[in-house]
Parts: C-alpha cells; structure tokens; sequence
C-alpha cells in the first residue's frame, strides 16, 4: 500500500533544506485570521494569495496554500466558540456548544479543545490519507446521487430532532431552508421567482444568511447583558486554562476519533466536506452520549466531535483532489488551480507518476498541523481577549461586521441585506425556540439535494426505489436516516417520561 | 378571547406559510415538469400542514398568560429599534458610503445597546470606522463606495 522509496524521496524533498516549509507559517496566520472573520472565507484566502505562488516550487507553493486551508479550518471556531459566529459553514456544529461555553466563564477551555481536536482532527485525517489513498478512491466512485440524498437527509432529520425544541419545531426550521433554497434558478435551469430582485437569480447567498442567523440574531439577544461572561474573575484569558482545554481533548479519545473518521470519510465526497460532515459527527457523538441532554449547553464533547470532524475533513477532500483530480469544495478548487499554474493535472496519473510530491504534501500537511497548535496558542491569546469587550460596544461593532462580511462575499448590497433579513428571521426563531441552526443547514444543503434528488432519478429512469435496492450503502444511509427520525424521538419521549414519572415520584414522597 | 400565541410567533408561521404558498405557486407557473418541482411541492406542503400542527397546539392549549408574557415589551421594541436601525445600515452602507453608514450605526448602536456617556461612542465609532476601512476593507476583492475615508 506504501511505496518505500517513494516515501525516503518524500523525505528528502520535505527536509533536505528549509525550502518547502518557508511559507507555512504565514499561511496559517493568514488562513487563522481569514478563518476568524465572518464573511471572510478561507476559499477567499486561499484564492486572494494564489497568485504569490507563482513563484514558488509546486511543493511550496501547496504547502503554503493548504497552511491557510488548515489555520482557516480552526479560526472559524474561534468566532463560532467566543461570538457564536461559525467563520464558515464547517464550524456551526462547534458553535452549538463551544458558546454555551463562553457564557458560562469556559471560553479558555473551550478554545483549548476546539485547537486539541482540530490538531487531532487533521492529523488523523492526513494519517487516514497516507494510508489509504488508493482504497479511499474506490470508496468515493461507489458513492452515487442517490447516497449523497441520503446523506443529506440524515444530516438534516439529526439536526431536526436533535435539538431541545418540539420535534416539530426542528422540521420546520429544516424545511424552512430547504424551501428558502428552492428561490431563482433551478438546478435544471427554470427561473423560478426571484422575488423581483436579479440579485437572486442564484438564490439566496448562504454565508450571509448564516451570518444573519447565527450572529445577528444572538447579538440582538445579547443586548440586554454587560458582557459575554457576566462573573468578572472568569474573563481573564490564561494560558494555562488554554493549555488544559487543550489536554482535556485527549480524555474523549471515542470521541475524537468517531469525529475524525467521519470527517474523513464525508470530507472525501466531492461536494460535501466539512460543512455535512461536522453536523454529521456531532449529531452522531450526540446520539451515541450516555447524556445527550448536556449537549447544546456546553458540553465539552460536542467542540471536540465538531472540530475533529471539520478538521479532518479537509485530509478527506484532499483523497478527492488528488486521487480524482476533482475538488471537494471551494478551497480544494483554488488547490487545483494551484495545480495547473504548475502544468500538472491532478488524478490517478499524478499519484502513479509523483507519488513521492503526494506523500511529501500528505507529510506536509502533517507538520502544518503540529505547527497550528504552537501558532493557534500563541494567537488564542488575542483572540480571546473579546470577552473583555463590554457588549455595549461589541454588539453594534460585530453586527457592523456581519454586514461588511456580507457585502465581502457577494460585491453587492444584496449580501448585506441577505444579513439584516436573516438576523430579523433569526431574531424571531429564537424567540420562540426554533432551531436556526436547523434552517441553515436547509438552506446550505437544498440546493445541492435537489440536484441529487433530480440526477437519482435520471439514473434511475424514473424509478428511485428499484434503483435503491441496488446501493447498500444507499439502504444502509436510508436505515440510518430511519433510526434518527422515529426511534431517536420515540426514544427521548420515552426517556422525558420516564424522568417525569421520577420527579412526581420523588415529589410526593 | 385572550391571545394563546404570541404575536411574533403568529407573524413566523404565517410568513412561512406565505413564503411556502407563494415559492410554490410560483414554481409551478415557471414549469410543472417533476425536476422542477421534487423538493419545492413536497417541502411546501409539509411546510403547511406543520404550521397548522403548531398553531393548533398553541390554540388548543390552555391559557396561560405568564408564559406569553415572558420578554418585556420594553426589550422587544429595544431590539426591534436596534434591528430596524441594522436593517437601514445594510441598506446605506452602498447608497451613502461605507464609513458613513457604519460610523453612525456603531454611534447610535452604542447608546441603543446602554453606553450612557455622550463623548465615547462617537469617538469609538469614528476609530471603528476608520480600522475597519484601512484592515478589513482593503482585502474586499470588491470596490467598496466610501463618503469620507476614499
């Protein structure tokens, strides 16, 4: 499975001189801030900084560029763990109960084992792609539209009934998105309503919505309060309590790796990556807990299985990228491009005729992970430093930054706007304890589960469920999806009443 | 008959209902071909009958005043003000300029969210203001249209 002198060349182009590592520090700075900041995404980084790789060697030039996919992957926890702002749509699982976190005086901790997992996280998944890119791949084709539906419906029903609403709450919120997703273009090329507005020819921009939604609406929660922690002695921002979070990450080994392993594996599926594949995981951690009820309160599990998972995933996207010659997502399309500055062509040739450059990225990429671990410490220390910010002036502050972040990635007024809508539905969801988290995945994932739904059932020429009864890994994903919707509810009814039978029990006694 | 939802709670299911009817509708009239319609036609209708589900839990419950009156009126109409301001900001931030727009939303925004001394939030405002444009707005790949700081 591992070619000897393939690996020795790998070596030796990684550590005969200082060459290839020059550009890994800075990448990661970049890709952490980048990260950090709502509406600035590490595609965007990674797209605003390939030009510098003109003149670099092509091992540079893909560690550089993956240093800022790496330090990107865990500065969007950063904002989802202190504002409840996910930086990119891989982090909103870790904002579920890294915030709760925050407001309960945890902040350094919390930061410490979002940092632990994510280096866990990318070192396993970079692990998982040096060992197994070759039966990775075969993995990959067998995985159709039809199982991509599945994915995505399980996703969501995890989401919809794990969450501490009505289950009936959770599936509207869900369905809300999925409705939402469905305005201007059809993936088929109908122009449904844009309701007036050309800026919604694409639909509705998802970042900015998740902007508005996650952060808005909780700042204007926030208002009332004096700072995120409100116990003064808790807002200090201590190294050592940093350095603790970040070892308490080595106490839920299951969890790590349960969060790893399915970051890799649904990081591998082209289109995915980490935006299902955090969800997925803590979903998964969550159903799995001998409390699931801690979860969503600040529950230091379910940062460790969202980070994991997130991180890991990008090693996931990289089996796509290299083993396929097809990105996974955004930032892996930048990659590519990266690639064909340097006259390669990524796919099952590249890995038969360079496999020593392969194993030096994988490699690569390893060291970058032990590297954010030193620079994320050093930097969490700054960054963290917002809980000290009295909210009077953080709230106006941030919401003026969600906005500018929505105007970063779409050029237009629409991005903005998208934000202030968002916030207002946001606003009116927690109110009355609707999942928002729920109708962001909707909206993230409808578009893509249309054209799914729509190539199933091309495929299949009209008829689904014959063609469902030749993919196991289909009907496996399908029973999964079944065990989330009806036993897991029926389940937690069971276990309310149970409780509830127990306190009137030990009330009247 | 005393009210047994609360009256942003009514406002959310409705828009939802109306949103569902009318991306629907509007599917349907661009093209009644399956492709177009497999998630729009299902998600709406689904949409619908779980708006009437929790409207009529709500309804058929019994009265219970304290529990719809949990957030004062006081901080609704707060955060309606402050999210009407944000919703002006959003849409000044081309129409006026970035730094305008932000330096008198950050201004007001301060005094809204309970700074109560005058000369702080204008000078924080103006210092924001001019960070934000000089760090975050020279990585926008955008042009970004400013009144003052240009």
């Amino acid at each position: 499975m591992i070619d000897g002198l393939a690996l020795s060349q790998s070596l030796d182009l990684l550590f005969s001189g200082y060459g290839p590592w020059l550009y890994v520090l800075p990448g990661l700075l970049i890709g952490l801030v980048f990260g950090a900041i709502p509406g600035l995404q590490i595609s965007m980084a990674m797209a605003v900084f390939l030009p510098l790789t003109w003149n670099m060697d092509f091992l540079q030039a893909m560690l550089f560029l993956t240093s800022i996919f790496t330090g990107g992957a865990y500065g969007g926890g950063v904002t989802a763990i202190l504002m409840n702002i996910p930086g990119s749509s891989s982090s909103v699982a870790t904002a579920f109960d890294g915030y709760p976190m925050a407001r309960q005086g945890r902040h350094n901790e919390a930061l410490g084992l979002g940092l632990g997992a994510s280096v866990v996280g990318a070192f396993v998944g970079y692990v998982l792609l040096f060992l197994l890119i070759e039966p990775l791949t075969v993995v990959v084709l067998k995985l159709g539209p039809l199982e991509m539906v599945m994915v995505v419906f399980w996703g969501l029903t995890l989401i919809a009934t794990l969450n501490d609403s009505t289950m009936a709450k959770g599936l509207y919120a869900g369905l809300l998105g999925l409705l939402l997703s469905q305005i201007g273009m059809s993936t088929t090329g109908t122009m449904r309503t844009t309701i007036g507005n050309p800026y919604l020819i694409d639909g509705i921009p998802v970042v900015p919505a998740m902007i508005g939604m996650f952060a808005a609406s909780e700042l204007l929660r926030l208002r009332g309060n004096s700072y995120l922690v409100d116990a003064k002695g808790l807002r200090t921002i201590s190294l050592s309590a940093l350095l603790k979070g970040f070892l308490k990450t080595f106490r839920y080994p299951k969890t790590l790796i349960r969060g790893s392993l399915i970051g890799a594996l649904i990081g591998a599926v082209p289109g995915v990556g980490s935006s299902v594949a955090n969800l997925v995981a803590y979903g998964e951690v969550r159903r799995s807990s001998d409390h699931p009820e801690k979860f969503g309160k600040g529950e230091p599990e379910g940062v460790v299985a969202a980070e994991s998972s997130n991180s890991s995933s990008e090693g996931g996207s990289m089996t796509a990228l290299l083993a396929l010659g097809v990105p996974g997502g955004a930032a892996t399309a930048v990659l590519l491009a990266a690639f064909s500055f340097h006259n390669l062509v990524g796919g099952p040739s590249f890995i038969r005729d360079n496999r020593d450059v392969v194993y030096s990225i994988i490699i690569g990429n390893m060291g970058q992970v032990i590297l954010l671990a030193i620079v994320g410490i050093l930097s969490l220390r700054v960054l963290g430093m917002v809980v000290r910010v009295p909210l009077s002036y953080l709230v106006p502050s941030v919401l003026a930054l969600c906005a500018w972040g929505g105007f970063g990635i779409t050029g237009t007024v629409a991005g903005p706007v998208t934000v202030a809508v968002f916030a207002g539905l946001g606003w009116m969801m927690r109110r009355h304890s609707y999942p928002v988290a729920a109708t962001v995945i909707g909206l993230l994932l409808g578009r893509m589960t249309e054209g799914e739904m729509v190539r199933t059932l091309q495929i299949s020429g009209g008829n689904p469920l014959a063609y469902l009864a030749e993919r196991p890994i289909a009907i496996l994903f399908l029973i999964l999806l079944l065990l989330s919707a009806v036993v897991l509810p029926l389940w937690r009814r069971h276990r309310e009443n149970r409780q509830s039978a127990e306190e009137a029990t030990a009330g009247s006694s | 008959m005393p009210l047994r939802i609360a009256p942003t709670h009514l406002v959310f299911l409705v828009l939802g209902s109306i949103t569902a009817i009318y991306l629907n509708w509007s599917a349907i009239s661009a093209s009644t071909r399956l492709y177009n319609l497999i998630v729009v036609v299902p998600v709406g209708i689904a949409l619908l009958v779980l708006a009437a589900l929790i409207l009529g839990k709500s309804l058929l419950r019994p009265h219970d005043p304290e529990r719809l009156e949990k957030t004062p009126l006081r901080e609704t109409l707060g955060d309606v003000v402050l999210l009407a301001c944000f919703g002006v900001f959003c849409v000044a931030l081309t129409k006026v300029g970035f730094d305008l727009a932000t330096f008198f939303f950050v201004w007001i925004g301060v005094h809204l969210s309970g700074e109560k001394r005058l000369w702080a939030p204008p000078l924080y405002a103006a210092v924001f203001t001019a960070l934000l444009v000089e760090s975050f707005g020279s990585l926008f790949p955008f042009p970004m249209p400013l009144a003052v700081l240009s």
